[in-house]
């Protein structure tokens, strides 16, 4: 079962233009939505859908888009097409090989929304994905798709790209309408939330690329059908970005349901080398990481959360037996405290000194007392060190930055000791 | 209270108003949360997340930040949980680990909210081993600030207070995460009329201020709460000294006034009160016709004598006082009483051609106060571009318009307060009054701005002379279409520090103490009933007048109290030969000004900081001033000086000391009738007492007539204003600011200056009604074309005059 | 010409309700015409967006992409994130800044590289992943590394085109890419015709 990846798996050459995405039914979808549907028959089936947001949260979309305030306007709908979670690289396979996919699920999201501007948002390193993003808009605006009067309906929809430029925290929706405005990327104080006061101070619906990617397809198919796809409480396809030690790396569209250790087998190809999984991090580097020991756990948001971690941007990164998990978990403390926006002074401070006392113990001259420190560090960014995680920040950041040091002190705490000299090298 | 909710702080229960923020809210009621970000009078922001509470609202306690959250119903609050404590010893231990440990020469050393929550809150030993972020030393973002960042804890006090309150964004965070830090742009300064306060504000020792820098450690200093002597927003300040030296001014949160906000003015205007300058002695000039030091008997003695053989020859008419504007209440209230009590004379005025109608500063109905621009909702602004003449109002109307009300700005040149205005409107000088025909009528582009003046109120008008060529009585016309408004009152504007005060005290030829007209007999029999001597009932003359009958030696004496006429007068050769032509010249002042070099007599005044006393702002709120230290040498309170001339006429003013002559003020002035000396000290809460604009007993009503300044047909209308460092006494005496002024140029909208073919950088001639001075040229597009804008009183800036028209050519 | 007359400056500030919002695009565009963000491109850019040069340098400082300092003809970037960082790309890193003869973070004395690691680009797939000019790289190991630096130095392309260079230098990709794309970069700017904002005329 396929929803997302049909279109480009069938048509390889051209999955991206309009003439095949119309030759595939394309836009049928939102012109069966303007035309014979009113706004709130298209929200309800979204609603009926169950579909969980693709960015992170998992928040359910239908009932995010009920958050609006009736009336006011204008109102905006962002597309969050930041995608910087180490590990996630799905949203740029939807971007780049089925942009007009994307393109009539923003149509079909604003007229549910009863929103006449839409911003899509992609991160800067990404210029082919936002070429063909800008090459899909123009063709939907000659083709009357875009701009006024969509299907003859009266209803107008312009779509506005914007390129960041280069920070992770930009993916973070109330940085990424700062970033929008013209603003550094900081996050901001919630609430108020974005579908109360987001862009310009106007209520504002931010989706992921990956979650709008599926509107075509509810709206033809009928939310029931959605969310009859997958077990209960992850309804529907979702698009896994496989990476790490394993033969196969990719994207790999899968109903939810199935063993991790079943996915890394069948889509992943096992891992290189007949080697077996030290570890492996469920949903981006956010995620605190599972061990060789649960690779039976099944795929599905809830079992994952209640293991304590989470599907997050769903990017899987499997470690083989031969990692070094202080240098991998270095790499991912550094990658938040250089991506860290630097308003909270936890966040700022306590990532880049975590940083500093991992790449210590990687130089050989860790102490002993690092490792209560490294979780003491982390116990004041996210006090009591649970998942989902108490903050000491405004967002979620500092606090993702303490996934890797627990995952590692407490399945891996042998190892990090034995990287501690037995006497502390003098300087 | 007006929407009070209840809710439990640490397990006691507290009414407190709904919305209000936790932090605020906590601090009312007597808990104290550690902050570093939140300031009261700015947005908040949860940054430094040093105020983390845990707020329970039925779900549980949740970690959160006290400065972002408000007040509801039923919250409980608890602000020393082990979670709270714990993470407010992280956050500290955060800020420290990069945080140089040089508090020994630091100069928030001892008052460093760093330093004392880490005492209070703070973690014993850092286990920071790692390398400390480095950053160059210090940096000087401006002539008057430093900036150290190694200590900057990041709070963003000074950025948003430059953005947000002060309007102008030269310091910003740079960089990102670990990396950020305050920068000013390559080549463009920090220059700004408040930065002061970003010193201020600084939680940390990043931000110092050049002109206190390692002056003193804060425990030395002893300090007195004050009024600031600057301006007549009355801003009130802590005046802090060491060792009789003052060694600078804080801001005080008042919240009429100031807020807390100083201009940088205010704030480092304090340099002059410890110039080696200041005059010492007396000062007699000998037959040689050069200055002497003498004792205050003789000087005293030769004074009278000569005074005395003045008036015996010529009347008291003959003599005349200038000045007052810079005093106390009770030094301008003693200066009076000898010129009108004891001399007889009515030619007496505070200001120096360079303001407006007595009566009509002094008794203009309604009046608005300060905070009526909070509510306001429309304001219109014609008069003084306020960020240079009143920066602290300035300050109030910018938030008042971000905050949503209308402001209208009616100028011949784009102000400080464009960017936040609604409406603005240009004109040349010397079309004000056709402006205002235009504006009453409703025509044209003005239309939209008549119907918010009549449908958007309560309407403030804030009114003045945008410049010393326009005609005083537009500002008159301009109140009286206010006033006609639906919802309209009026805040009259001058700009001498205690202008207001000083006519209050009847510093006015037309005046008596208490804004009662000479003309009045009633008014004129009851002060003479106070103070037991017949007061003069001739039409005195003002500092025009005055200047113009020395010339003509119809008056032959003169004394200059504080008053520097050469300087301050728009038609300086005329107050020079003025000076020259007197028999007479006494000044009571505290420097030797190009005024005081010209007088006879020199007498030393001892001045802000060495005196106490009251003031009035401009809203008629009467506030003390403290003493703190002594003055330089022999210099004396100015009042002591006046009640010892008059004991040279063989008179008394029965002054022994500013508490009794208040005392007297308070008996004999209508309007300040009852206000005690007690009421005005200085404590929490306290705010000083606005003197009603309107009592029973005030005779006089203020008249508004619809004026025809003539328009004429000017090659070009001179536009001439003050900016907030120029070539002032007391500028000119302190260090720090002296080098602020921007200096004379010539301003022409580039059409004009096309026209004239006046290229950007050329040297002109200004030629105006009392000479010609040469500068540099520079194009400012948002005059009004016709217009040139030359800033008033600076170094080198000759003396064009405040004639409306002015001859320009272009010599390179 | 100077980039603040180019006609998208207009069409780019339509997009927007506040002209703020323009400030990314304009420092794209003024980053694309003077090689990187001088002193004078910051101002250029504070005029058109109504901040001052030290807001706007606050917005340019805050991203990665655009460099206040003067940046190589190939910004060659290596991701050190945790899917390439256990691929080794450390020693690709390394392979590369020793070709080129410039530590990372750094520009080279001729101006011909700029060298530095990156937080991941989102290829996560094709560890490790290099970008130059951020057209991307996917599967690069060291020795291809080494290669692309002599390539970039010998051939001197003023284009650099995507799915040349992975088929010279890549391997393991994240994903098929499709078809082939004309379209490459001229400079460490993406390459992209509106540099940020793009949509219908309206
Ligand atoms: C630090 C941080 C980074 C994030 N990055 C992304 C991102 O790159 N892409 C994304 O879609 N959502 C990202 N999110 C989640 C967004 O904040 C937001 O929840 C999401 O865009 C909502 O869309 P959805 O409901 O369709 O998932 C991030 C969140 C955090 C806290
Ligand atoms: S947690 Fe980190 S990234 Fe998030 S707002 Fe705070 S400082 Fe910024
Ligand atoms: S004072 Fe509340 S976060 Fe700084």
């Amino acid at each position: 079962m396929k929803i997302l990846t049909t279109r480009m798996e069938a048509h390889p050459t051209d999955s991206h233009t309009l003439a095949r995405h119309r030759a595939t039914g394309g836009y049928e979808a939102a012109r069966h939505a303007l035309t014979s549907m009113t706004a709130e028959a298209v929200h309800e089936e979204v609603k009926a859908s169950n579909l969980r947001g693709r960015g992170g949260a998992g928040f359910p979309t239908g009932v995010k888009w009920g958050f609006l305030p009736p009336d006011i306007r204008p109102r905006y709908l962002v597309v969050n097409g930041d995608e910087s979670e180490p590990g996630t690289f799905k949203d740029r396979q939807l971007l780049e090989r089925d942009p007009h996919q994307l393109i009539e699920g923003i149509i079909i999201s604003a007229y549910a929304i009863d929103c006449h501007e839409a911003y899509i948002y992609i991160r800067g390193e990404y210029p082919r994905p936002a070429r063909r993003i800008e090459r899909a808009l123009a063709e939907a605006y000659d083709a009357g798709l875009l701009g006024r009067n969509l299907f003859g309906t009266g209803f107008d929809l312009d779509i506005t790209l914007h390129l960041g430029a280069g920070a992770y925290i930009c993916g973070e929706e109330t940085a990424l309408l700062n970033s929008l405005e013209g603003e550094r990327g900081y996050p901001r104080i919630k609430p108020p939330f974005p579908a109360v006061e987001g862009l310009y101070a106007k209520p504002t619906i931010v989706n992921n690329v990956e979650t709008l990617s599926n509107m075509p397809w509810i709206v033809e198919n009928g939310g029931a059908a959605y969310a009859a796809i997958g077990p209960e409480g992850s309804a529907g396809t979702r698009l896994f970005s496989l990476s790490g030690h394993v033969k196969r790396p990719g994207n790999y569209e899968i109903v939810m349901g199935m063993t991790f250790g079943e996915f890394i087998e069948e889509y992943g190809g096992g891992v290189r080398e007949g080697r077996a999984v030290k570890c492996f991090i469920p949903g981006g580097a956010s995620a605190p990481w599972f061990t060789g020991d649960q690779l039976d756990l099944p795929i599905t948001i809830d079992d994952v959360g209640r293991a304590g971690s989470m599907l997050g941007s769903g990017a899987i990164v499997v470690m083989d037996e031969t990692t070094n998990v202080v240098h991998a978990a270095h790499s991912i403390v550094n990658f938040f405290a250089h991506e860290s926006c630097g308003q909270c002074t936890p966040c700022r401070e306590g990532t880049s000194w975590l940083e500093m006392v991992l790449a210590r113990i990687l130089r050989g001259e860790g102490r002993p007392i690092d490792l209560d420190l490294l979780l003491d560090v982390s116990d004041n960014i996210a006090p009591g060190l649970g998942w989902p995680p108490k903050m000491t920040t405004i967002c979620p950041l500092g606090p993702s930055a303490v996934s890797p040091i627990t995952s590692i002190l407490r399945n891996f705490r042998d190892e990090v000791e034995a990287m501690i000299p037995a006497e502390v090298p003098v300087a | 209270m007006p929407d009070p909710v209840k809710i439990t702080i640490d397990g006691v229960e507290h009414e407190v108003p709904r919305g209000e923020l936790v932090i605020q809210a906590a601090q009312d009621t007597g808990t104290y949360i550690p902050r570093f970000c939140w300031h009261p009078r700015m947005k908040p922001v949860g940054m430094c997340r040093m105020c983390l509470v845990e707020v329970d609202t039925g779900r549980g306690p949740v970690l959160t930040t006290s400065c972002t959250l408000t007040c509801s119903e039923g919250m409980a609050v608890d602000t020393r949980s082990d979670t709270v404590k714990k993470a407010q010893e992280g956050v500290l231990e955060f800020l420290l680990i990069n945080h140089p440990l040089d508090c020994p020469v630091c100069d928030r050393g001892g008052e460093c909210p760093l330093q004392d929550q880490t005492m209070a809150y703070g973690p014993g030993e850092s286990r920071f081993v790692e390398e400390k972020r480095h950053f160059e030393k210090p940096i000087e973002i401006s002539e008057l600030v430093l900036l150290d960042r190694e200590r900057c804890i990041l709070c963003a006090r000074c950025t948003r207070f430059s953005d947000e309150v002060s309007g102008d964004p030269l310091i910003e965070f740079q960089d990102r995460g670990a990396y950020t830090q305050v920068l000013t742009f390559p080549d463009e300064p920090f220059k700004s009329y408040f930065s002061g306060n970003t010193v201020q504000i600084c939680p940390v020792g990043a931000l110092t201020a050049k002109p206190y820098r390692f002056r003193a450690r804060p425990w030395d200093l002893e300090a007195v709460e004050s009024t600031c002597p600057h301006c007549p927003v009355g801003c009130r300040i802590s005046v802090q000294a060491s060792q009789n030296q003052v060694l600078r001014f804080l801001g005080v949160d008042n919240e009429p006034t100031n807020q807390g906000w100083l201009c940088d003015k205010g704030r480092f205007g304090f340099e002059y009160i410890g110039s080696p300058e200041r005059l010492t002695a007396p000062l007699i000039r000998n037959d040689a016709g050069e200055f002497e030091e003498t004792s205050w008997a003789t000087a005293l003695e030769v004074t009278g004598q000569w005074l005395q053989d003045i008036i015996a020859e010529s009347g008291p008419e003959a003599v005349a006082g200038l000045g007052g504007a810079r005093g106390t209440n009770e030094d301008a209230y003693s200066f009076g009483k000898l010129l009108r009590g004891v001399i007889g004379t009515n030619h007496i005025d505070a200001q120096l051609d360079d303001g407006l109608d007595p009566q009509f500063l002094a008794a203009v109905t309604p009046r608005a106060a300060i905070p009526d621009l909070d509510t306001a909702g429309t304001i219109l602004l014609w008069g003084p571009d306020l960020k240079e003449e009143l920066p602290v109002l300035y300050l109030r109307v910018r938030r008042a318009a971000q905050e949503g009300a209308n402001l209208i700005v009616v100028h011949p040149r784009r102000t400080g307060l464009h960017d936040v205005a609604t409406h603005t409107v240009s004109y040349a000088p010397g079309r004000g009054s056709a402006t205002l025909s235009e504006l009453r009528a409703g025509t044209g582009e003005l239309a939209a701005i008549k119907t918010l003046l009549m449908e958007s109120g309560p309407v403030v008008g804030l009114v003045g002379r945008t410049g010393y060529t326009e005609d005083p009585l537009l500002a008159e016309a301009v109140a009286a279409f206010v006033r006609d408004l639906p919802d309209g009152t009026i805040l009259p504007l001058a700009r001498r520090s205690n202008v207001y005060g000083a006519l209050d005290m009847g510093l006015a030829p037309s005046l008596l103490p208490g804004r009662a007209a000479v003309s009045s007999q009633d008014a004129r029999m009851s002060l003479s009933a106070e103070w037991a001597t017949p007061i003069p009932e001739f039409t005195g003359r003002d500092a025009a007048g005055i200047v113009e009958a020395l010339r003509e030696r119809q008056i032959r004496a003169l004394f200059l109290f504080g008053a520097d006429p050469v300087r301050d007068v728009p038609d300086q050769p005329a107050a020079r030969q003025a000076l020259e032509a007197a028999n007479l010249v006494v000044a009571i002042d505290q420097f030797l000004t190009d005024s005081s070099r010209m007088a006879d007599v020199v007498l030393p005044a001892e001045g802000f900081a060495e005196v106490e006393g009251t003031v009035t702002n401009l809203e008629g709120r009467v506030q003390k001033v403290a003493q703190l230290v002594a003055g330089p040498g022999q210099s004396r309170p100015p009042w002591s000086i006046f009640e010892d001339l008059a004991g040279t006429l063989g008179s008394s003013l029965g002054a022994v000391s500013a508490e009794a002559i208040h005392k007297e003020i308070a008996a004999v002035v209508p309007a300040y009738r009852g206000i005690t000396w007690e009421q005005l000290e200085w404590g929490p809460g306290r705010e000083g007492v606005v003197v009603p604009a309107e009592t029973g007993e005030q005779p006089l009503r203020y008249v508004p007539v619809d004026i025809g300044v003539p328009v004429r047909s000017a090659r070009l209308a001179l536009h001439s204003a003050r900016t907030l460092y120029d070539d002032g006494v007391h500028a000119r005496f302190g260090l720090s600011l002296a080098q602020l002024a921007p200096g004379a140029t010539a301003f022409l909208n580039p059409d004009d200056a096309a026209r004239l073919g006046v290229a950007d950088g050329a040297l002109v001639r200004i030629t105006g009604s009392a000479g010609s001075a040469e500068m540099e040229a520079r194009r400012d597009p948002t005059l009004a074309p016709g217009t040139v804008y030359v800033p008033f009183n600076q170094e080198d800036g000759g003396d064009i005059g405040d004639g409306l028209e002015v001859k320009l050519e272009v010599l390179s | 010409m100077s980039w603040t007359a180019d006609p998208r400056v207009e069409q780019i500030l339509a997009r927007y309700p506040d002209k703020k919002s323009a400030v990314m695009p304009f420092l794209y565009m003024a980053m694309a015409e003077h090689g990187y963000l001088t002193d004078e491109a910051i101002r250029e850019v504070s005029e058109l967006v109504g901040m001052t040069s030290v807001q706007v340098s606050s917005i340019a400082t805050f991203y990665s992409m655009y460099k206040r300092e003067r940046v190589g003809s190939y910004l060659i970037s290596v991701c050190t994130s945790v899917s390439c960082a256990i691929l080794d790309a450390a020693d690709v890193l390394h392979a590369i800044e020793d070709e080129a003869g410039v530590p990372a973070g750094e520009t080279g004395d001729d101006g011909v590289f700029t060298v530095e690691h990156v937080e991941c680009i989102g290829a996560c797939g094709g560890a490790p992943a290099v970008q130059v000019n951020y057209e991307l790289i996917e599967g690069v190991k060291e020795d291809k590394g080494r290669e692309l630096v002599r390539w970039l130095r010998d051939a001197a392309p003023d284009t650099v085109l995507g799915d040349e260079m992975q088929a010279l230098f890549g391997g393991q990709r994240s994903f098929e890419w499709g078809p082939a794309e004309g379209e490459g970069a001229t400079g460490p700017v993406p390459a992209l015709d509106a540099l940020g904002t793009t949509g219908g005329s309206s």
